[in-house]
């Protein structure tokens, strides 16, 4: 597909999914904004991590940036503005950070994004706790679940939009090459520093935003529930479940994914944990690409079994 | 006087238990690239094991000390046999492998920790060893610390000194330093990866045995002790063991000053600190040249 | 006088203890077709990694067209009219052999002039190098051999003033490298840009090249025609009795 068209192909998506506010329980409701939370979180993810192969656990941090962002900000700054206002903190933190670190590569790189999620979340919490004499923040005056999801829905989306934009221009090929042979890249002329810490800052924009959004959803914020590891892992797992270097396979396992998640780890808390962990250790085995990487076998199949329709 | 003898030695103790934890892992990745994330879920089960063998049947936690190390080792055989060697083998390149070896290491952690929930439940669990008081040099200490700490220095100078005197120790140093030309001087590494693998494994299970007669034991106990690994091993610089015993030692000490003179729940914070401005300032170590 | 297009004054290069490159001059004019040899260990590749700014100088300068580009990033030298290969062919893998060209001409490449009409887009590119039928094949799966064709189709879409090429002709057929010796040449005869090649196979190069610089143990031993350059009794000393012509 074009990426006009794939982009085309987005918005349309995205203006049906608009309209669940409309036609769906509170419940269901609920459940497609976790969806679109993690599909827009594992396509900003994906962006960067997934096309550079600097693996990136600081997902939860720039989540947790924007929506303390939005814990301090409401009440003083419209809903609306609060939430570009976090994914640009979360985007400057990004690449400050990503200035420092972006030399490191490998497992460095990783435990220092991870740390960097703790050290924020410590950070808050030592601040709250001096400073505002307090652990978490109560939300009030909060917007609607219409409009929080259809916020969320729009930097989703929007995160798609950037994603495929960024595949098909130029900004995207120094990405890729960087993440083939960094040094390689740098010899025919990519500032691979600058190109790394924008893509890194980029990624961490929606991140931030979309942590901004869905803050009003919890009425308590606390940062063990806004810096939660958790998310960060769920972000990596679900793309590298669909393919981490494509844009369709995280969508695809986001969704199945949350689905999963809200059915199975409010029953089963440990067996499901345990779950995703096998599925992961069996996954980076088994099917490194991801689900992804089955699409050609899978469209061979089906054009196979078309040309036997038709000679049958 | 005694007081501060007594801050000092406090955070060498709890030194001595990271500078164990992080050999093993240290350990792991220097020889094979392989940044075990769930290390500190091995340390959990070498505690919970301890715990078992006290409360159950009654054995003295310190003569447990060698069965926890082969159960763990055997353990350690059979991650590396079902996980790292296809994973090893399926690799194109080392910097791959290294990503796929750490997102290995999150589903173990996922899976080891949870495990433990499903087996014994959330709560604290605990035994007393020791638990007298004695004097030392005008300062009190249960016994249990002091037998700990000691424990923790012996197992650290014998794997000093299994890396220094004997030829398996010399093949992993020289491996560290070349693999390529290990191999070519016949380091077999088909069975030398598989048993430092399970040797790191094994340090990690002696370390929680050893926590578990000073501390309480939980399913999410370990975790900390990765991070905190992590950071001594960027402390002493990857693949030296010696700076891993110094950098252990260190950090046992910065934590405990740093706390009396700041304030308690800033402990982490100190450590994400010191960790994420040593791997600044020096990537490669304190110590390093 | 030709205009100079590189030009590297006292460049050493230290790694720890180690001097790899010791104390080295080399001017490069436009259009040359200029050949380095030494015995292994010589420090030709590193003196590349500076010239090409991938590695730091620990002293000396390098000029680029006028312009001082001592300590810069590689990206700068590139995006000045550098372009090189290395030893071990290093394509991106996971892109189409097009692609790879592309990426030259989208980065370093970009806004400077294609000098002729063949060497247009990254398709004229291939179809010069004799590889237009791989343009939609990944870099990966290309034979060796091709690879550093492919190398030298990337390093020709950055559009450069200068080509560095590290044993191009390493590993190939006696055939093979009497083709790319044959390409190497109409690339400098119809670009004109200038050429610095690295080989160790001697003997073909000393038939091609214009000058030849010989390094030895990190140090300039001798610069001059091939046919000077082989009667030299340093540099057969160098070569231990190694058969130089």
């Amino acid at each position: 597909m074009s990426p006009r068209r794939a982009i085309a192909a987005t918005l349309a998506a995205a203006a049906a999914v608009a309209t669940l506010p409309w036609l769906t329980s509170d419940f269901a409701l609920s459940l497609a904004l976790t969806c679109v939370m993690y599909a827009g979180l594992t396509v900003s993810w994906s962006m960067f991590s997934g096309v550079t192969n600097y693996l990136s656990l600081a997902t939860a941090a720039f989540f947790g940036i924007g929506a303390y962002v939005t814990a301090w900000g409401l009440g003083t700054l419209p809903y609306a503005l609060l939430v570009p206002t976090g994914g640009l903190v979360a985007a400057a933190f990004a690449a400050l950070f990503g200035a420092a670190v972006l030399h490191l590569r490998g497992a460095y790189f990783a435990v220092i994004t991870f740390g960097l999620g703790e050290l924020v979340r410590h950070a808050i919490t030592y601040f709250e706790k001096t400073y505002a004499h307090t652990v978490g923040r109560v939300i009030v005056d909060v917007p609607g679940s219409t409009a929080v999801f259809l916020t969320v829905l729009a930097v989703s989306a929007a995160a798609v939009v950037t994603a495929l934009a960024v595949r098909a221009s130029r900004f995207g090929l120094a990405l890729a090459g960087i993440g083939s042979d960094e040094a390689r890249a740098e010899t025919l002329g990519v500032g691979a520093r600058r190109t790394k810490v924008a893509g890194f800052a980029l990624s961490a924009f929606f991140a931030g935003a979309l942590g901004a959004a869905m803050a009003v959803r919890w009425t308590y914020i606390e940062p063990n529930s806004v810096f939660n590891p958790f998310i960060g892992f769920q972000t990596v797992l679900i793309s590298m479940v669909g393919g981490a270097a494509t844009i369709a396979g995280p969508l695809a396992a986001s969704v199945v994914f949350s689905l999963l998640t809200e059915f199975l780890r409010l029953q089963f808390p440990y067996l499901f944990l345990m779950l995703l962990g096998a599925l992961l250790i069996a996954l980076v085995l088994y099917l490194p690409g991801g689900l992804a990487s089955l699409a050609p076998a899978v469209r061979a199949w089906l054009a196979r079994r078309a040309a036997g329709d038709a000679r049958g | 006087m005694s007081f501060w003898f007594e801050l000092a030695a406090s955070g060498l103790i709890t030194g001595g238990i990271y500078a164990v934890v992080a050999l093993g892992l240290n350990l792991q990745y220097g020889l094979m690239r392989i940044m075990n994330i769930s290390h500190g879920e091995f340390l959990m089960l070498g505690a919970y094991a301890t715990w078992l063998a006290y409360t159950v049947l009654g054995v003295n936690p310190l003569v447990f000390l060698p069965a926890v190390a082969a159960l763990l080792f055997l353990a350690g055989l059979a991650v590396y046999a079902v996980c790292f060697r296809p994973l090893a083998a399926g690799a194109p390149s080392v910097e791959v492998f290294e990503a796929r070896s750490l997102l290995v290491g999150f589903g173990l952690m996922f899976l080891v920790q949870n495990a433990a929930y499903l087996a014994w439940g959330a709560d604290l669990r605990g035994y007393s060893f020791l638990a007298e008081p004695v004097e030392l040099g005008g300062a009190r200490f249960t016994e249990n610390r002091l037998v700990v700490f000691a424990f923790a220095v012996a197992a650290s100078l014998a794997l000093l000194a299994v890396l220094r005197f004997t030829l398996v120790g010399k093949a992993v140093r020289a491996m560290m330093q070349s693999p390529t030309g290990a191999q070519l001087v016949g380091v077999d590494t088909a069975t030398l990866h598989p048993v430092v693998f399970g040797a790191g494994l094994a340090l990690a299970g002696v370390a929680g045995a050893l926590l578990s007669m000073v501390y309480e034991v939980s399913p999410s106990m370990g975790e900390p002790y990765t991070v905190t690994a992590l950071i001594v091993i960027t402390l002493g610089g990857l693949g030296s063991a010696i700076g891993c015993l110094a950098g252990g030692l260190l950090l046992g000490l910065v934590e405990a000053f740093g706390m009396h003179f700041t304030n308690p729940s800033l402990k982490m914070l100190l450590s994400y600190g010191v960790f994420i401005g040593v791997l600044l300032a020096r990537p490669r170590g304190l110590f390093a040249r | 006088m030709a205009e100079t297009v590189v030009a590297a004054t006292d460049v050493t290069v230290r790694f720890g203890g180690l001097v790899a490159v010791d104390h080295v001059s080399l001017e490069v004019a436009r259009g040359e077709l200029l050949g380095i040899i030494g015995p292994n260990g010589a420090g030709k590749t590193t003196f590349f990694h500076a010239l090409s700014g991938v590695v730091r100088p620990t002293s000396g300068r390098l000029v680029v067209a006028g312009d001082d580009l001592t300590g810069r990033p590689a990206h700068v030298f590139a995006r000045h009219g550098v372009a090189r290969t290395f030893q071990t062919p290093r394509v991106f893998r996971d892109m189409t052999a097009e692609a790879n060209v592309r990426f030259g001409l989208e980065f370093a490449g970009r806004g400077r002039p294609a000098g002729r009409d063949a060497f247009a887009d990254a398709r004229s590119i291939l179809d010069f190098l004799g590889i237009g039928a791989a343009a939609g094949v990944p870099a990966g799966e290309l034979t060796p051999a091709r690879q550093r064709l492919l190398e030298i189709g990337m390093a020709l879409g950055a559009r450069p003033r200068v080509l560095l090429l590290d044993e191009v002709a390493a590993g190939l057929t006696e055939a093979e490298v009497e083709s790319t010796a044959a390409l190497i040449r109409r690339v400098r005869d119809e670009l004109g840009i200038a050429v610095v090649w690295i080989e160790h196979a001697v003997r073909v190069l000393m038939r091609f090249v214009e000058r030849v610089v010989v390094l030895h143990q990190g140090r300039k031993l001798a610069d001059g025609t091939p046919g000077a350059v082989a009667a030299d009794r340093d540099v057969v000393e160098a070569y231990l009795g190694e058969a130089v012509i």
